[in-house]
């Protein structure tokens, strides 16, 4: 083959050679010497304002571009609301922005924001609602009364709310369909059980969601006092912190109430291997998580367990489970760990695949095992400086852009973030040790706890490789057996008798 | 989403351009290898957007290697002399006697295949039913890997970068290009100029068929598990003729199982030369400075006298409308195509414009089919302009109650409305004010700038980034008029039926009845 002749040539042919430098260039990045970055991270007390209402804003002017940025986060969620009601949060959300104001119609509104060109947004998730708006200089004006009449005087018209139930009926009923979304729905019931985290809504609940429950909802949370502002762009600061005073001094619905607590789980998650059965597409393909509750952020350990965790499989092509999985082995795409620390309660530990359904078994027992030798043995010191030097260099993206560091700003002083988080977060980084991985190890991964989930074609996935026999999804289960979670009815999330 | 996804960017950037007041300054220079280096310094965080791409993609393939692009964009990671093993002689020849035994394997695969056919064996899988030398070459294909791999030093490449705080690493391939990008900080940029410069010098296509086997896992995900994913593929086949754009950019699923490493090594010598690149930075850096590093490293690259030239197979001319209809898992739901122009044809923005007109919550089609008739609960158009065609598609999923033949006829009926109307005064504005604003939201990111850049080159050239902007806003009625007329004709459409799969929820719709076809589909 000519080819080959080609490639060999460049290859054998100056083998001799290779280890030289060529033409002049140094033989391995090692031999490069860089010029020394010094980075300090903005300080937030100078972006900081506090408003006459109470509320705060974060304000970074950036003149590159004629546009202007704002954003709004409050404490306001799905968490507030009872299992009876779920889909009221979101609703409220997108129905402050889809229903018209009560001095525009959805339609006047929607006209006007369009020809502007101006963004306008809502929405209220699991623990925080708000809204954002993005508009040309120029425009900023009448963009700003857009905004605020939409968070003050929200109209949720009708027609616009009915379209909204019609559609999200449909799409309940779609919920069964993709493995990777029934995936992530019934691993987090597994790991966090009863928890507001896991409410789904239903045919019955989003039925239930009237115009006046959407009222209440809004003019509970939208409260001037607890307010938090992140702005970015082509504006002057003293100018707009006049407009937002203004915006906020008046026209809020009556009746705000203090946000109640967030609910942690208390849910005790039962290790072992559960399959869920789903045929109705012929794949070869089926979709593996393991994992178990984890930590929450202000744990002591937290920058230990993220360097250790970097390393076992959150750190892409470096991380030992990829590697492993893919790389070697070529069993999946994407393969990954994830040590999410929780903003107010754990968070979950998961690591997964999508294989092949013969080489599922396989692809898990690997897994384990990584999780095992990440508390037998220690890291390499190349592992523990190529993660660590990572989060170090990485360091200045955080705040690349004026939204970045208003943004992050205004979220930490919401959720509370520590005060000198990201001034002291490279030398939290800098000081993990190879030993600290390993307590982290120890400490923080629980192999005997894990809850592993696999879900796709069940027989397939227990007959698994002919070629590899040793890995079976009975040897991982052991002698508590595989136990098997049927697919809920999509609209009553009622599950059948499995 | 690597494929699919750029396409969309793609996509997105045909629709935006910047406004005449920030054009975009970009400096321009030429290597004597044939190499394009585009350079934007910005200000702002110490960082460098960097990027390269191959101006050719799955289009620049042939049956029998569909996927190759794909597969040696993954190859690309692998490493090279330098970088990725402990012993670059036994690597590489371990590597030729892989590639010996692989065929002999496939060779021995190919017995047992044909014996299954026969009835001779049930399985052809089955360990069982190998013969001893069969047997005996898997044994050696499994030693010579692990030996490789003891010699390896495990995804070195990227180790190098992540150690160097290089950010967001990735490549993307598309039917016409094939892209590499990465953030890095602005005091490592000699870094990238290394890196990429050596894995293009002296690539080393290791662990080719775990990889493969990775490429097939990605196929699984992206379109076998997806509800949809494997229909998309096939109204995409079916609507490009003749064109090479009818084969998926990952590949067709026999071709993955077939494509050699010396297939692979022939594609990138033939579309790898230096003289088919270009490079872009935009960032923090000094513009000579960055010119010494890159005649410095890249300057080593060889040119290939013999240029590639244009895919010679074009589309031909569709004679009869085109319909498939289809059950998934999904919401029941219609699209229709057309074909149009290529990428900055003097057509596209007036087609650009008229997708306008048609998307959005104050767009025709929200208004039309999703207030007022009702027949839909989400619509859209889309123009997909590439380098040697282009098409316009415009979608809706059914309401409940309605069926996709509703969804078909109203999508066709606003359709209808454009052609015969002149869009009024107040409408075209709202539509070129939006894109006057997206032109400049458009150039916040240092990355999608670096992306652009390089697309717009591949397709055509860079500069389009500064005159698409006024284009758009020269467009007027009677334009949008014309390319309806010209375009949305019913020998030159292909029309999509998505029915809900029967068992899987609830019906397409109550008129149309349960997954009933217009041409007597599947029951």
């Amino acid at each position: 083959m000519k080819r080959r002749d080609w490639f060999k040539t460049a290859a054998g042919g100056a083998l001799a050679t290779l280890a030289q430098a060529q033409d002049g260039l140094p033989e391995h990045p090692r031999d490069l010497a860089f010029p020394k970055l010094s980075y300090d991270p903005p300080d937030p007390s100078e972006s900081r304002h506090e408003l006459d209402s109470g509320a705060v804003a974060y304000l970074v002017e950036d003149h590159q571009l004629p546009l202007v940025s704002i954003g709004l986060t409050l404490r306001a969620g799905a968490y507030q609301v009872p299992a009876e009601s779920a889909g009221l949060a979101g609703f409220t959300g997108s129905q402050m922005r889809s229903g018209g104001t009560t001095n525009l119609s959805a339609q006047d509104f929607d006209e006007e924001a369009a020809f502007l060109a101006t963004r306008i947004g809502a929405s209220i998730g699991a623990t925080s609602g708000g809204g954002s708006v993005n508009c040309l200089k120029q425009n900023l004006d009448r963009s700003l009364e857009l905004f605020f009449d939409m968070l003050k005087r929200p109209a949720f018209e009708a027609d616009r709310l009915e379209i909204a139930r019609a559609q999200t009926l449909q799409g309940l009923a779609r919920r069964n369909d993709r493995l990777d979304r029934i995936q992530s729905r019934e691993f987090r019931r597994l790991t966090f059980g009863d928890h507001f985290t896991t409410i789904q809504s239903t045919q019955a609940s989003v039925e239930s969601i009237s115009r006046e429950a959407m009222q209440e909802f809004h003019a509970r949370s939208f409260d001037p006092r607890r307010m938090f502002f992140s702005v970015s762009g082509d504006f002057d600061t003293q100018d707009m912190i006049r407009r937002l005073n203004e915006a906020l001094a008046d026209g809020w619905p009556a009746g705000p109430a203090e946000p109640a607590e967030i609910p942690a789980p208390s849910h005790e998650p039962q290790p072992g291997v559960y399959m869920i059965d789903k045929t109705s597409r012929d794949v070869n393909q089926s979709h593996v998580v393991l994992g178990h509750i984890g930590i929450h952020r202000f744990d002591p350990d937290a920058f230990k367990v993220r360097i250790m965790n970097s390393v076992l499989g959150g750190g892409g092509f470096t991380s030992r489970i990829m590697v492993r999985v893919r790389s070697d082995e070529g069993l999946a795409y994407s393969a990954y760990s994830r040590f999410q620390p929780g903003t107010y309660y754990p968070g979950t530990f998961s690591a997964g695949f999508q294989s092949r359904n013969a080489t599922c078994a396989q692809a898990a027992a690997i897994v384990v095992e990584e999780i095992e030798r990440m508390q037998n043995d220690k890291i390499t010191a190349r592992e523990l400086d190529t993660a660590k030097n990572y989060q170090i260099e990485i360091f200045p993206r955080f705040f690349a852009t004026a939204g970045q560091v208003a943004g992050t700003f205004a979220n930490d002083e919401f959720t509370g973030q520590k005060k000198d988080y990201w001034k002291t977060y490279r030398e939290r980084v800098g000081d993990v040790s190879v030993n600290d991985v390993l307590e982290a190890a120890q400490q923080h991964l629980h192999p005997d706890k894990l809850v592993v989930l696999a879900v796709g074609d069940r027989e397939a996935m227990l007959q698994g490789n002919p070629d590899k026999p040793e890995f079976s999804f009975e040897k991982l289960a052991g002698d508590a057996g595989i136990r098997a979670i049927p697919l809920p009815d999509p609209l009553t999330m009622q599950y059948p008798e499995a | 989403m690597q494929n699919l996804g750029l396409r969309f960017l793609a996509l997105l950037f045909a629709l935006t351009a910047p406004l005449a007041a920030q054009r975009v300054e970009v400096e321009e220079f030429t290597l004597d290898n044939g190499l394009t280096f585009l350079l934007l310094p910005r200000e702002g965080d110490p960082n460098v957007a960097a990027g390269w791409i191959s101006k050719f993609g799955s289009v620049n393939e042939r049956p029998g290697v569909t996927g190759v692009a794909h597969l040696f964009e993954h190859m690309m990671f692998k490493g090279s002399h330098a970088i990725g093993t402990k012993d670059l002689e036994r690597d590489l020849e371990i590597m030729d006697e892989l590639d010996g035994l692989y065929a002999q394997m496939e060779a021995e695969r190919a017995k047992l295949l044909e014996k299954q056919r026969r009835g001779l064996i049930a399985d052809a899988e089955d360990p069982a039913a190998r013969s001893p030398e069969h047997s005996q070459l898997l044994e050696r294909f499994g030693q010579l890997i692990a030996e490789q791999q003891a010699l390896a030093v495990k995804d070195e490449f990227s180790q190098i970068y992540t150690l160097n705080g290089g950010s967001g690493i990735n490549a993307g391939t598309s039917n016409d290009y094939t892209i590499y990008f990465i953030n890095v900080p602005s005091n490592k940029l000699e870094l990238w100029f290394w890196m990429e410069s050596d894995r293009l010098a002296k690539p080393v296509f290791r662990q080719f068929y775990a990889e493969r086997d990775v490429v097939k896992e990605e196929r699984r995900l992206r379109v076998d598990s997806t509800p949809t994913g494997k229909l998309n593929e096939q109204l995409e086949s079916m609507f490009w003729q003749a064109s090479p754009y009818s084969w998926p950019v990952i590949g067709w699923p026999s071709d993955l199982n077939s494509i050699t490493r010396d297939e692979a090594m022939e594609y990138f010598e033939t579309y790898y030369a230096p003289n088919n690149l270009v490079a872009a930075l935009v960032g923090d850096f000094e513009v000579d400075q960055v010119k010494a590093l890159a005649k410095k490293y890249f300057g080593r690259l060889q040119r290939n006298e013999r240029e590639p030239g244009a895919v010679r197979t074009r589309e031909v001319e569709q004679q009869a409308e085109q319909r498939l209809s289809g059950q998934a898992e999904t919401r029941p739901q219609a699209s229709i195509r057309f074909h149009t122009v290529p990428d900055a044809h003097v057509d596209e923005p007036a087609l650009i414009v008229l997708s306008s007109l048609l998307n959005g919550r104050t767009g025709r089609l929200y208004k039309s089919l999703v207030l007022e008739k009702q027949v839909a609960v989400q619509a859209g158009a889309g123009v997909d302009g590439r380098k040697y065609d282009g098409s316009f598609q415009i979608s809706g999923v059914a309401a409940p109650g309605s069926t996709p033949e509703d969804v078909e006829k109203a999508l066709l009926e606003e359709l209808d409305r454009i052609a015969a109307e002149p869009v009024g005064e107040r409408e075209l504005q709202k539509v070129k004010n939006q894109q006057l604003a997206g032109d400049f939201r458009k150039l916040e990111s240092k990355f999608g700038l670096m992306m652009q850049l390089l697309v717009y080159e591949a397709l055509g050239e860079w500069e389009n980034i500064n005159v698409f902007s006024d284009r758009i806003q020269a467009v007027t009625p009677e334009d949008i008029q014309r390319v309806a007329k010209k375009y949305f004709t019913e020998t030159n459409r292909t029309v999509a039926l998505y029915y809900t799969k029967e068992g899987t929820g609830p019906p397409g719709g109550r008129r149309g009845g349960r997954g009933r076809g217009p041409q007597g589909g599947r029951p």
